[in-house]
This record gives C-alpha cells, sequence and structure tokens, in this order.
C-alpha cells in the first residue's frame, strides 16, 4: 500500500509524463546513435577505401549501402566463444562497461536547442568521467581474456588514455573559462553570444589539443597503439567475438560520435551558426539547428578518417612524449592565455 | 634549427601536406577492377589451360607422341603413352597434363615439332577437386574447341610461332646442301 502511494502521489500523472517523455528520448537517441554507429563503419570503410584509390565496400546493395546490415547479421549469429582461462565475470562484463560508459555520456549531448536527456550542470565532467570509465571495459577485457596481446593492448590503453585524459580535460577547462559553466547547452549558447559565434577561433590553441587527445582517447589512428593491428593483432579485443566483439565495435563509435559531438558542442557551435553568416546569407537561419550540428559531427568524424588515412602510427614513446611534453603545456598555456585575456577584457 | 624549420614544425607542414594528398585522392577514380564482373582481357601469347591442337584435315590431335614436351617439361607433368596400331603406326593412347603440377613456362609448346600443343588464354579454371584438372587427351581437345577454336590456329601460328610445322624449310632459309 505504501509503494502504491508513493507511486501515486498527488501529481503523478505529471512526473509519469516526464519520465515518459525521457524514455522515449533515450530510446529516439540509441536508435539514432546505433544507426549511425552502423553506417559510420561504411563511411569509414568508403572514405579510406576512396583515399587509397580503392572503391570500398560495393557489393551489398547500391554501392554497397546494405553492408553494415550485412556485418551486423554476421556479427548476430557468430558463436560467442570464451577462452577456457578467461576470467569469465570480468571478461562478460568488460564490453559491456564500454558500452554504456559511451552511451550515457550521449545523455548531456545537446543535439538542439534544449534537447538533451539530461540537463545537468556538470555536463561536460560527466562526460569526461564516462569517457574515463570506458578505458575501464578495455582494461578490465585485456586482464580477462587471458592472452598476451589482449593483456598488452590493455596496458598500452590504460597508459595512453590516462595520459591523454589530463590533456583532454584541461584544453576543455579554456572552454568553461569563456562560458562559464560546464553545462553543455549554456556552453552552446554562450558561443552564440560570442562575436566570432564559436570558440575554435579564440581557443585555437586548445581547439588543437582537444582534436589530438579526442583521436587519443578514442584508440584510432596515429594513437591505436592499443589495437595495432600489425603487432598485437586486435588488442584487447582479440579473444571477442560475435556479439560481444560487436559491442566493443559500437562502444569505439560511439566514442567518436561522442568526441565529435563534444568538438561541435565545445568549440564548433553546436546547433547555432555564426550571426555573421546569418547577415551573410539570410536563407540559412531557416535550416534547423539539428542539421548544423549533426553536420559539424560528420565533419569532425570524417576528420578521424581522413587522419587515419594519412597518418602511421606512432611510436610507444612518441605517443608518451607528444602527450606530456607536448599537449599538457599546450593545453596549460592556453588556459594562461585564457585567463589573462578574461582579465583584461 | 632555422627559422624555416621551426615553422614548419609547429605548424605541422609536412603532416597537412600528406592531408592535403589524401583529400585530393578522395575525388580521383578508384582504379580497382572489379574482377568477377568486369575481367581484364588476356595478352597475346597469355599462357593459361593447356590444350591439344586439332588437326583442321582430320579432326583428331596433332600430336605424334614424340615426347619431347614431355622430355622438356621441367615440372614433369606432360605423361605420353602410345602403342602400335594398324598398318604398323605410332599411336597415341594417352596424353595427359597433371595441371596442378604445371609451371606455366610453354617449354611444350615451343619444343613440339608439329605444333600439337599450345597454352589458351583461358585462365579461370579453378575447381573442389584435383580430378577435374587432371587433363586427359578428351579435355585437351575439348579444351582447343573452346578456348582456340577456329580463329586458333591464326591466333597460334600468330603469337606461338611454332618452331617447324611439319618440319616445312622456311622459304627465306638458303639451301646449304649442295646438289
Amino acid at each position: 500500500m505504501s509503494i502504491l502511494e508513493a507511486i501515486f502521489q498527488p501529481g503523478w500523472v505529471d512526473t509519469a509524463l516526464k519520465v515518459g517523455i525521457i524514455v522515449v528520448k533515450i530510446l529516439v537517441l540509441i536508435a539514432v546513435v546505433m544507426f549511425h554507429v552502423a553506417y559510420a563503419t561504411y563511411f569509414e570503410r568508403k572514405v579510406i577505401g576512396r583515399m587509397q584509390v580503392r572503391m570500398g565496400p560495393m557489393e551489398v546493395g547500391p554501392h554497397g549501402l546494405l553492408q553494415p546490415i550485412a556485418d551486423m547479421l554476421k556479427l548476430f549469429f557468430k558463436e560467442d566463444i570464451i577462452p577456457e582461462k578467461a576470467d569469465k565475470p570480468i571478461f562478460y562484463i568488460a564490453p559491456i562497461i564500454s558500452l554504456a560508459s559511451a552511451m550515457s555520456a550521449l545523455a548531456v549531448i545537446p543535439f538542439y536547442k534544449d534537447f538533451m536527456v539530461a540537463n545537468i550542470n556538470i555536463g561536460l565532467l560527466f562526460v569526461l568521467a564516462m569517457s574515463s570509465l570506458a578505458s575501464y571495459g578495455i582494461v578490465l577485457s585485456g586482464w580477462a581474456s587471458n592472452s598476451k596481446y589482449a593483456f598488452l593492448g590493455g596496458l598500452r590503453s590504460s597508459a595512453q588514455v590516462i595520459s591523454y585524459e589530463i590533456a583532454l580535460g584541461l584544453s576543455l577547462v579554456g572552454v568553461m573559462m569563456m562560458s562559464g559553466s560546464l553545462n553543455l547547452n549554456e556552453i552552446v549558447k554562450a558561443q552564440a553570444a560570442y562575436p566570432t559565434g564559436f570558440y575554435a577561433i579564440p581557443q585555437i590553441l586548445g581547439f588543437f589539443v582537444f582534436v589530438v587527445a579526442a583521436i587519443a582517447e578514442t584508440n584510432r589512428a596515429p594513437f591505436d597503439l592499443p589495437e595495432a593491428e600489425s603487432e598485437l593483432v586486435a588488442g584487447y579485443f582479440v579473444e571477442y567475438s560475435g556479439m560481444r566483439f560487436a559491442l566493443f565495435y559500437a562502444a569505439e563509435y560511439i566514442g567518436m560520435i561522442l568526441m565529435g559531438c563534444i568538438a561541435s558542442a565545445c568549440y564548433l557551435g553546436g546547433w547555432t551558426v555564426p550571426w555573421y553568416l546569418i547577415k551573410i546569407l539570410p536563407f540559412l537561419k531557416y535550416v534547423p539547428g539539428i542539421v548544423w550540428f549533426v553536420g559539424k559531427v560528420y565533419f569532425i568524424v570524417f576528420c578521424y578518417y581522413w587522419i587515419r588515412a594519412t597518418l602511421p602510427r606512432y611510436r610507444y614513446d612518441q605517443l608518451m612524449s607528444i602527450g606530456w611534453k607536448l599537449l599538457i603545456p599546450l593545453a596549460l598555456l592556453n588556459i594562461l592565455i585564457t585567463g589573462i585575456l578574461k582579465v583584461i577584457f | 634549427m632555422t627559422v624555416q624549420e621551426l615553422v614548419k614544425k609547429v605548424f605541422f607542414v609536412e603532416i597537412l601536406k600528406g592531408l592535403a594528398l589524401t583529400l585530393s585522392r578522395l575525388f580521383t577514380k578508384p582504379v580497382t577492377r572489379r574482377y568477377p564482373k568486369e575481367k581484364r582481357p588476356a595478352a597475346l601469347g597469355f599462357r593459361g589451360l593447356h590444350a591439344l591442337v586439332r588437326n583442321p584435315a582430320t579432326g583428331e590431335a596433332k600430336c605424334v607422341g614424340c615426347g619431347l614436351c614431355a622430355a622438356i617439361c621441367p615440372s614433369r607433368c606432360i605423361y605420353i603413352y602410345t602403342k602400335e596400331g594398324p598398318d604398323h603406326k605410332k599411336v597415341v593412347e594417352r596424353y595427359e597434363i597433371e595441371v596442378l603440377r604445371c609451371v606455366y613456362c610453354a617449354f611444350c609448346v615451343e619444343a613440339c615439332p608439329f605444333g600439337a600443343v599450345v597454352l589458351t588464354p583461358h585462365y579461370e579454371y579453378s575447381d573442389y577437386s584435383r580430378d577435374n584438372l587432371y587433363m586427359t587427351k578428351e579435355k585437351l581437345l575439348q579444351n582447343w574447341d573452346k578456348y582456340m577454336g577456329e580463329e586458333g590456329y591464326n591466333y597460334f601460328d600468330k603469337f606461338w610461332n611454332p618452331k617447324a610445322d611439319h618440319f616445312r624449310t622456311p622459304k627465306e632459309q638458303p639451301k646449304w646442301r649442295k646438289s
């Protein structure tokens, strides 16, 4: 009786409605993001193929458009092999940690004006926390697989993610200082009010550090040492197969999309267009904000592929020296400059 | 470090050059050929599947069973069995090529004094069983019909230029024997 009373308090319809709206938002978000993950693999193979003067997927459907669906079906029906000597509970839970932390960070991304699943004040901090939690999935999977390749991949990843986490966080401090908020929604609104319309221009140093650190944070080329194909086979998820492998794969691509979203929201103005562009081309204000946001995310994701198609992998000591000797001092310098400018103006 | 080098390093000039190159390649046409759908024509004299030349006069194989091809074959994959036929003639009983052991050097074609064996331009003959790729005389003759046919004689003479078709003396060769 008391439980029922607790649920059916006066105004329970409103509460139920609010919860229902949030659930619908979550479902829409997950569906859209999973669709994007599937087609991000297609986009990647196509872009890298064309950059290497190849064709990329062409066989399944027109221009290979159904390739992600074929891949998904294949992974779904594959045998789920668990190594005999694996630490089973951790082996089971590691990909779920990876995926869950990557997806939960999406909750605070403002895709459109005030459209976010959770409008919390510490949005940016939450994203950073979740992206460092994602590395637990990698470390644990490397440990639980009981394979030397997976283990080395996990070790490399933990070292890399910890070093680049600092640079990533510090590069975003400049944005926090300029906007005076950690809420991504507020950050985008502050950018729209800023003379240049986005923070990538005044924060060019921070933007550079952020992009490099984001590539390293998501373990993408040229910083893909944890999954270095040529030396570690596939790195930390080498022992995984079937759906569990797909979960890791999805987590990696969600991580990329997430970094694209943060770059879009923190540096490129999110769903807004700079006011001077609207002044020059007035029809641009009829373009819905979500198009701008998604377009910016696509651009960042394209840059990921572009960089992957261009640069070879860094050596491990180079990776560490870039992280500690270049990016962190640059990020600190950026904070200093931003602080001084903030005091002067 | 000169100023120029410093500027190059700070602005990642080399990395940007690389990025520009890959971006420019994005808009070029791929060089890939989509193989099973889009076949590349074999060049003249391509050394593919073996065939025995059919004598246009009799419809039988030109081969007389001299065994020179089997003798010169570096991988020893040609087997010839002959027997005595009616009116004391040599008859080729079996002429077999183990295709999977062949190295496609075409020495057999060059060695043959009668222009009786040839490598056709056909190259798509993968199979699930070894037996299907063990060529008997009948199969080799069929290969001629299938992949060379009527134009085959022309192509064969033109490209492979068999040394001595029926030991004919070339016209331009001066007579060295006094008679």
